[in-house]
């Protein structure tokens, strides 16, 4: 009889969280039954691991052989794992796959996490993130100075270089915090998410996204785990992985779209904001600037960003005269 | 098999008397070493990380500095004092304001560590000093100080909206009112035990000299300066100036700012204070550790798929299932804290109540009003603990553990009314 | 006997200590969330590294906070038996429990905890939040910190129980159970 391998998987999201844990529960089924059995993956959640931000530190140390997160969540452990996530003003989902699978994506990421002994590859995707919620809107750059918000990372750091006050708030005290004007705006993930949090009960104002266009999750593999497995297991494990991203992409679409139709149904006060031309000018030099001095900083750094700006460049052009031309038309004839 | 006789020890070695924390700490040393090696307790530093990374929890140092600067200044004293004097020469005029004033601490926290501990030290000495049943005057303590679970800002809320998908504001608002009849019927206990047994809490003396309206006038001119330390905190709270756990921080500030006023100020006065906060707080958060080693040896060991598969035996039939479904909350919390027993459980029957046409609303509600439960049963109830290692050496676990059954009672009558009434307050059973 | 004293002493003083660290700490902590609130409303300021000081202020005030607990007998016990027994069967308690739960608990949470501090320090990992403090290994080499003081308040809890059993001190004399309220 051939050998079975029980792997475990930490994930970053609590046990029920819906699409983010269904990527990782997807993804395990499937290496099950492709592998009738031999290849097991049993999946801890947050609750029980109780370090959602450790799973790159317990997947490097082999204390869990797999992890389901998000790259851009080690930024402050290895700051070059910020860019395999989603970048402001970067490529969309379709784009952003094929940088990965048929540009230099994978081979990028690799050399990011090979010194830590782990091994990353896309996790799924959650499209494009909305731009978050507001209790008033934004009509200049002017509205933005001092404006209290809850967005971190990255593009808390683009949001402050245009005057933004990023905050932190503890999860549990988010909605509060919005209700009573303690902070004046949240960023989270996208109608489905959020609609669980009850931002849409006390803030109108719902932007549009710009900062997150593609959220690609990440399954982290302790390298060593990689090494034990045979040909066809990890061949398995490589499919099922891949299959359960796109599957989220899939899913994220579908569940963001009925969130809000209820959200349009249910909370009529809710109104959809694009932030002003003068915004985005100003957001998109922040984003530049801080980019050139990540790839000023770091060779690595460099090599990626470029990768990444003459893929975007290449591939944009394409989806203008594509998917934009269509939806443009579209938008025409209704 | 091995979490269950895990509890099993545990409880026995608890009566020894080694410090619980580091009793429930040891005790999963040896059980985790035994299944799975050492290797297990490499999790360990994760799980304190995630401790002190739990902004929420700041809320408990914060708060009980709070408590000790009111009671080292006799701040607290002189407001509960007042506030029984109001009471005339009804007997339990004490414990009443103790109720009043857990449930205002409750709006604005819901960290059971930060209230139980702020409120044993605020209202235990002036209760005993008063000649007060130790037993009614822990128990009165225990449950005031756990409202905070049930009224809203709670945690407790917050998790299951998350676990359930149900917007935490529906929430929020739902538990008001489950709230404010907890209340009542503890007051009304106390109206009617005090009755019955007079000598359990005594009204406060009253000054001959004084007339009754003098005596009225001079108590509410006492309670004003304390109450308005309480109104800063709960006004900064609902005006948006602070978080939840920031408004802790005014409080204890503020404290600070009322000895000022009182001339009651000393450097010597706040190290004091900050050296007896710190040995509380430690003896919280030991026990948070202590319990997080036990909770990790006992999911590593498979007693979270144990349980799961127990779970998946509850009978059909939608009263069935309630009654079932609540026994089982009731029983595990007596065992597992509430942010396990949300997490494992909660996602098992949400489903099950969901395709019973349940209104996961009500359910979720039930399920608050139950874990609240949870910190106060013996002998796991980590309020009772708490309020314990607070207490003076003459108030013994016993006291504590007899003095909350009443009030256990007094929950189980509020849940039992929600289930079978639920109109009465603002909900229905089914969509 | 003598050294048993002196060695005794020396452990209370090392407890003390961090008593004393985490008073500092709790004061400061204090400070720093007051600043950050009123700095947020009045002056519309917001730092992260102000807030993530926080935290950081906060765990030293526990983690510091549990020897000088043990030392002072701050921690909560079960006292169904435990205070109607004599000091000789309280010190056997006390010396047992420190060596079967204290010291090993203290020692596996020390070396794991060395190997996450050092982790972090190799990575020169800081915070990831914009305008967050740098050098996490700081705070989190408080971990195995704390173990270490843990541990020598364990062997402070052995060496009072000899000095109980020898009949030279007692629990009820230096040690309150609690006893704030
Ligand atoms: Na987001
Ligand atoms: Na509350």
């Amino acid at each position: 009889a051939q050998d079975t391998f029980t792997l475990r998987l930490a994930e970053t999201w609590g046990p029920n969280f819906p699409i983010f844990g269904d990527a990782s529960k997807n993804m395990a089924k499937m290496a099950e039954e492709m592998s009738d059995g031999r290849l097991r993956i049993r999946i801890d959640s947050a609750n029980k691991h109780k370090a959602p931000f450790g799973v790159f530190d317990m997947v490097k140390a082999g204390q869990y052989d797999m992890g389901h997160s998000a790259s851009y969540y080690w930024k402050g452990k290895v700051p070059n794992t910020l860019f395999f996530t989603s970048m402001p003003f970067g490529m969309n989902a379709m784009e952003q796959y094929a940088w990965f699978y048929h540009g230099e994506g994978m081979e990028l990421m690799q050399e990011v996490y090979n010194p830590h002994n782990l091994m990353s590859f896309p996790g799924g995707n959650t499209g494009i993130q909305m731009g978050g919620w507001f209790r008033k809107e934004i009509k200049s750059v002017e509205d933005l100075q001092g404006l209290k918000m809850r967005i971190p990372g990255f593009a808390g750091e683009v949001f402050a270089e245009v005057g933004v006050s990023p905050t932190n708030i503890a999860p549990g005290e988010l909605y509060t915090a919005l209700e009573r004007n303690t902070i004046d705006a949240v960023e989270w993930v996208g109608p489905a998410l959020d609609l669980r949090l009850g931002f849409q009960q006390i803030a109108d104002y719902y932007y549009t996204g710009w900062h997150e266009p593609a959220t690609e999750l990440q399954f982290l593999v302790n390298k060593k785990t990689w090494e034990k497995l045979p040909a066809d297991l990890r061949e398995i494990l490589r499919v099922s992985m891949r299959l359960a991203s796109y599957e989220m992409l899939v899913q994220s679409q579908h569940e963001n779209a009925k969130a809000w139709a209820s959200i349009q149904e249910e909370y009529p006060n809710v109104q959809i904001k694009k932030f002003p031309d003068e915004v985005f000018q100003a957001m998109k030099e922040a984003n530049d600037k801080l980019l050139k001095e990540a790839a000023a900083g770091d060779e690595l750094a460099a090599k990626i960003v470029k990768s990444q700006q003459e893929y975007l460049e290449q591939s944009r052009a394409y989806t203008d005269i594509s998917e934009r031309a269509y939806l443009n038309t579209m938008g025409e004839v209704e | 098999m091995i979490g269950m006789i895990m509890f099993g020890v545990a409880m026995l070695m608890l009566m020894a008397g080694f410090p619980v924390a580091f009793t429930f700490g040891g005790v999963a040393l040896f059980f985790g070493i035994y299944a799975e090696g050492m290797d297990l307790f490499a999790f360990m530093p994760f799980r304190i990380m995630s401790v002190m990374q739990n902004t929420v929890l700041m809320a408990v140092p914060l708060f009980i500095f709070m408590g000790v600067v009111l009671q080292r200044t006799k701040l607290a004293e002189q407001l509960l004092t007042s506030m029984g004097r109001l009471f005339g020469g009804l007997p339990g005029g004490l414990a009443i304001s103790t109720i009043l004033v857990g449930a205002l601490l409750a709006a604005s926290t819901g960290v059971v560590g930060a209230s139980v501990v702020a409120m044993g030290l605020i209202s235990l000495p002036v209760m005993l000093a008063h000649k007060y049943d130790k037993r009614l005057a822990t128990g009165t303590i225990c449950a005031s100080g756990t409202l905070g679970q049930i009224v809203p800002p709670s945690i407790i809320l917050i998790i299951l909206g998350d676990v359930i998908g149900i917007p935490v504001g529906d929430l929020f608002k739902a538990a008001v009112w489950p709230g404010v009849v907890l209340i009542g019927l503890y007051i009304a206990y106390i109206l009617i035990l005090t009755r019955l047994k007079p000598e359990t809490a005594p009204a406060m003396p009253q000054d001959p000299s004084h007339s009754r309206k003098q005596e009225v006038v001079s108590a509410l001119l006492a309670i004003i300066p304390p109450l308005a330390l309480i109104v800063i905190v709960l006004g900064s709270i609902f005006s948006g100036i602070a978080t939840p756990t920031e408004s802790s921080a005014l409080g204890g500030v503020g404290a600070v700012v009322l000895a000022l006023i009182y001339k009651q100020f000393s450097f010597k006065m706040v190290w004091d204070s900050a050296k007896d906060t710190v040995k509380v707080t430690a003896m919280v958060f030991a026990i948070l550790i202590g319990a997080t080693a036990f909770s990790m040896v006992f999911s590593y060991t498979g007693g979270d798929y144990l349980l799961e598969e127990w779970l998946h035996m509850l009978p059909g039939g939608q009263w069935g299932f309630i009654i079932l479904a609540m026994l089982v909350i009731l029983i595990l919390g007596f065992f597992i804290d509430f942010v396990e027993i949300s997490f494992i459980i909660v996602p098992i029957l949400a489903p099950i109540a969901e395709a019973m046409g349940i209104n996961m609303l009500w359910f979720a509600i039930l399920i608050a009003m139950n874990l609240q439960t949870s910190f106060l049963t013996p002998p796991f109830g980590f309020s009772l603990f708490y309020l314990k290692g607070v207490a003076p050496p003459e108030v013994r676990t016993v006291d504590i553990y007899r003095g909350i059954i009443p009030f256990i009672l007094i929950q189980i009558l509020v849940l039992a009314l929600i289930v079978i009434f639920p109109e009465w307050f603002g909900m229905s059973s089914t969509y | 006997m003598r050294w048993i004293i002196k060695l005794d002493e020396g452990l209370a003083r090392l407890s003390n200590l961090c008593g004393w660290v985490a008073c500092i700490a709790m004061i400061l902590m204090a400070v720093n969330v007051f600043y950050d609130v009123v700095s947020r409303y009045a002056f519309n300021e917001v730092s992260i590294g102000m807030q993530e000081m926080e935290w950081h202020l906060y765990s030293i005030v526990f983690l510091f906070g549990i020897p000088y607990a043990l030392r002072t007998d701050g921690h909560v016990r079960v006292d169904v038996f435990y205070t109607n027994w004599s000091n000789k069967a309280k010190a056997w308690v006390n010396l047992v429990g420190a060596v079967i739960f204290v010291l090993p608990f203290a020692y596996l949470i020390a070396t794991y905890g060395y190997a996450f501090a050092l982790d972090s320090y190799s990575m020169g990992e800081g915070s990831g939040d914009p305008g967050g403090l740098p050098h996490r290994y700081l705070i989190k080499s408080v971990i195995p910190i704390t173990a270490f003081f843990i541990a020598t308040a364990g062997l402070g809890m052995i060496t009072y129980a000899l000095r109980v059993m020898s009949g030279e001190k007692s629990y009820a004399s230096e040690h309150s159970a609690g006893g704030l309220a």
